[in-house]
């Protein structure tokens, strides 16, 4: 470990023209099977950045996935967020030379706060507090919507094929299914309900695709960063919206629709008064159904990387024993969905 | 061949050491991947139990019904597949309360296994 340490540090030495660097910590982050993260915190003479820094150093894991972006993609969507000033951990420096550390890799600031789901949704906040941090998750998609293709830095995000996103995220999961192969009938009549009532896309703007409870850092009642971007795509800002909304995502508490933590009224208010766009709830609904039907293929994916042997794992087995939970949200929110129009 | 105490047994017991013996020393990921493991034998329990119950013969029954009322075929072994089929090609109504009631039939006979707790 000590060896990595010296590693970033003289290659973050490098970067700032520090005259020296002192590590006065380094561990291994929670979080990510597909990426190590390191916590990086050293004492820096001189150069750009002087004095007591904190940084994150991310690097891909021994067993990397190659779904989702790479590092120096997920590091140009990070410029690129920062950029259109989403609060997320400033991109600093990527390195590309496998030979510095044996893998390539790039440093961000570290944002203070936890990420816990738990904390936060069973966590002391006032109403005052969790309306606050629900208008300020609307404000940070707003933000990030409104970077739009087409990019040069982000040429490496595909298009969405065909003109509804919905749409080809339908023929996607389908097709997610027949290479599972396990049959499943739930998820095959709530694809047919999404495309029976795919509604009028929204413009084309970058999407998170993972920003969820979990995957934003909260000091008090503060957001301090939004993580995890390699999941980051071309999309219909509602994508984001729902994922957010999605029952799966509100850690018990379940009758507040963002995130456990608060209501859509305030996120939707929010998302306009800093985009000027007018989202119809309907449409968060309509990809919140979508959202489960995603997170079931994610599970199933999972546990069929558990049962295949290509990474054994307790955790990616409970995972797959998981979809039932996502099938039975989708019988329920359906019809509510089909009562309520 | 009887072989007792049974697995069902067994596994209870086992599950009922680890939560009530081991985890109150663990902390952070150890105490997370033993209350994984009792989570993985409480399923594997529910399951065992599930099935001296007549379960999944019973969800499996009424799906057999459904297709059979369709002119669908109902191999018991491939129920689950050719109700995947039949809605992938369209030839279902969604909206049918029957189909509804035969897919929330067989959802919560898994929850009954996987999560009880979920089944509202």
């Amino acid at each position: 470990m000590s060896a990595l340490a010296d590693t970033f540090s003289n290659f973050i030495v490098r970067q700032t023209g520090a005259r020296n660097a002192r590590v006065i910590d380094f561990s291994k982050l929670s979080g990510g099977a597909i990426q190590d993260n390191f916590g990086l915190t050293l004492e820096l003479e001189g150069g750009d950045r002087p004095g007591r820094q904190e940084f994150v150093v991310r690097q891909d894991a021994p067993s990397g996935v190659a779904e989702s972006l790479s590092r120096p993609e997920e590091f140009r969507v990070l410029q690129a967020a920062f950029g259109a000033g989403v609060t997320a951990p400033e991109p600093l420096w990527l390195c590309e030379d496998a030979e510095v550390s044996g893998r390539i890799f790039y440093v961000m600031s570290r944002a203070s706060g936890t990420a816990s789901p738990r904390k936060l949704v069973k966590g002391d906040l006032t109403d005052d507090q969790r309306r606050h941090l629900v208008r300020r998750l609307g404000a940070e998609l707003a933000r990030l919507h409104t970077v739009r293709p087409p990019m040069d830095s982000l040429a490496f995000l595909e298009m969405p094929t065909g003109s509804n996103p919905a749409l080809s995220r339908v023929a996607l999961y389908r097709r997610y299914l027949e290479e599972i192969g396990e049959p499943h009938p739930v998820l095959e009549w709530a694809l047919n309900w999404l495309e029976d009532h795919a509604p009028e896309p929204g413009p084309t703007v970058l999407c998170h695709c993972d920003f969820r409870t979990g995957n934003y850092m909260v000091d008090g009642d503060e957001l301090t960063a939004v993580l995890d971007w390699e999941f980051a795509a071309w999309s219909d800002p509602c994508e984001d919206l729902g994922w957010l909304c999605c029952r799966s995502w509100r850690f018990g508490g379940d009758d507040r629709e963002v995130g456990g933590v608060g209501d859509k009224d305030d996120l939707l208010a929010s998302y306009r008064e800093v985009s000027g766009a007018d989202i119809d709830p309907a449409a968060v609904s309509y990809w919140e159904v979508m959202a489960l039907v995603r997170w079931a293929m994610i599970a199933l994916q999972q546990a069929r990387r558990h049962m295949s042997g290509e990474q054994r794992s307790l955790e990616l087995a409970l995972t797959g024993r998981m979809v039932a939970q996502m099938e039975y949200d989708l019988l329920n929110q359906i019809p509510e969905l089909e009562e309520g129009q | 061949m009887i072989n007792e105490p049974d697995s069902r047994d067994l596994l209870t017991e086992a599950r009922q050491v680890l939560l009530d013996s081991l985890v109150p020393d663990l902390a952070g990921e150890q105490k997370y991947q033993a209350l994984m493991i009792a989570n993985a034998m409480g399923m594997a329990i529910r399951e065992i139990e599930q099935r001296a119950q007549g379960e999944p013969d019973a969800t499996d029954r009424s799906l057999s019904q459904f297709l059979a009322g369709h002119q669908l075929p109902d191999d018991p072994s491939q129920g689950e597949q050719t109700l995947a089929r039949a809605l992938r090609d369209r030839r279902l109504d969604g909206d049918d309360p029957e189909l509804r009631s035969v897919l929330k039939g067989m959802t919560e006979a898994r929850l009954r296994i996987n999560n009880p707790g979920f089944l509202k």
